[in-house]
């Protein structure tokens, strides 16, 4: 009898030890997964260009987060490497939103956000 | 002696004259705005305003919510979950919450959150107005404004500079059967009737550096001048009465409750209040 409760014990931690290596493995994987975008913008002055090119940029496939600094007039995108996107598209998605794109970045590494609100 | 009795006219007229002169002065500095103290909100980015009575109400665009506060400032009580709420109305304690992302109106109602139908679509719902079972909506990227009466649905404005054109409109009021938009980046306010005619332009002459918000009164049109850190209040026919400066950063909206006006700075992320 102890012995089936070692056994099933040992499978219990042998199960969980794998799920916590899966989720650590998944989220590198995330991690190596994202392209960091910084789009600079002209004539972003108002609460309403902010975030009216903020849900412009909402629709690009494979976008996870965006964050927009009015003052400096910049929009950052994380974005699935997988869906990396052009940026011709991206200057398109700009311009409709009624802005001028000044230069359009991609890296592999975060960028460094003035303000993360 | 005919002369003398004609130069005493003459100078009994002048008098007359400036007596009125100083009387209309003395009447319109009473009518005058001025201002009473500034209210900060901490970590409020503030966009819209409605009151209470003894209530105000803030849209919080940065943290996504709708924020109820007394009016010293004070937050009693928030509602989370909104997406970029912007220019809110009021209507029978109802507080109607344009989305801006998700292109939806919000209607808060005691502790309750419900949708309101839109019969258009709308591309970013910058403002709100409510009149009875009337509706209208600034539709930022259409350049239009969606004026729903029940089931009959009115577009009113088109993408342009000319009258009765709109360029990014982002508030509208409805008062006295006229609909009022906050021609923002046409930098003016813009009157249309019910039937989407144009009535009138509003503040053309004042160098508006984007008109991002209004309130309209029984008597008072008042304008957020949003760059030019101003408020500007005219008559309903355009004529201009006052114009307040210095006392801001970046306002968007506006609201008046017991003879109290109340100013919120985007930027500043505070009340400005002014009392006749």
């Amino acid at each position: 009898m102890k012995n089936i409760f070692k056994q099933t014990g040992v499978l219990v931690l042998i199960l969980l030890f794998s799920m916590a290596s899966s989720t650590t493995v998944n989220a590198q994987t995330n991690d190596q997964e994202l392209t960091y975008v910084k789009v600079e913008v002209k004539g972003l002055a108002c609460p309403f260009c902010a975030y009216g090119l903020e849900k412009k940029l909402k629709e690009v496939d494979g976008v996870k987060t965006i964050k927009i600094d009015v003052e400096e007039g910049l929009a950052y995108l994380t974005v699935l490497k997988s869906k990396k996107p052009l940026k011709e598209m991206l200057e398109k998605i700009v311009t409709d939103a009624g802005f001028t794109p000044s230069s359009i970045v991609f890296s592999e590494k975060p960028f460094t956000l003035k303000d993360e609100n | 002696m005919k002369i003398s009795i004609h130069i005493i006219s003459f100078f009994l007229g002048l008098l007359v004259i400036s007596g009125c002169s100083e009387n209309k002065k003395k009447k319109q500095e009473a009518t005058n705005w001025k201002f009473s103290k500034e209210i900060p909100l901490g970590n409020v980015s503030p966009i819209g305003i409605v009151a209470q009575i003894n209530f105000l109400w803030l849209s919080d665009v940065s943290n996504n919510c709708i924020v109820k506060i007394d009016l010293d400032g004070r937050v009693i009580e928030s509602f989370d979950g909104f997406q970029r709420p912007m220019h809110i109305a009021i209507q029978e304690d109802k507080i109607y919450v344009p989305e801006y992302t998700s292109d939806t109106v919000k209607i808060i109602d005691n502790e309750s959150v419900s949708t309101l139908e839109l019969k258009e679509n709308t591309d970013a719902i910058a403002g709100i107005a409510v009149d009875g079972n009337t509706i209208a909506v600034a539709d930022f990227y259409n350049h239009r404004i969606i004026f729903q009466q029940e089931d009959k649905v009115t577009i009113i404005g088109k993408v342009g500079y000319n009258d009765g054109e709109l360029y990014y409109p982002t508030d509208v009021a409805i008062k006295n059967d006229l609909i009022y938009v906050a021609d923002a980046y046409n930098n003016r306010v813009q009157v249309f009737d019910f039937t989407g005619k144009y009535i009138r332009i509003i503040g053309w002459n004042e160098n508006i550096k984007v008109a991002t918000g209004l309130k309209v009164t029984d008597t008072q049109v008042i304008i957020a001048d949003f760059e030019g850190n101003r408020i500007l209040i005219y008559d309903l026919n355009g004529n201009l009465l006052q114009i307040i400066s210095g006392k801001f950063n970046q306002p968007t909206d506006i609201e008046i409750v017991s003879n109290k006006m109340y100013v919120v700075n985007y930027k500043g992320s505070s009340i400005s209040v002014f009392y006749k």
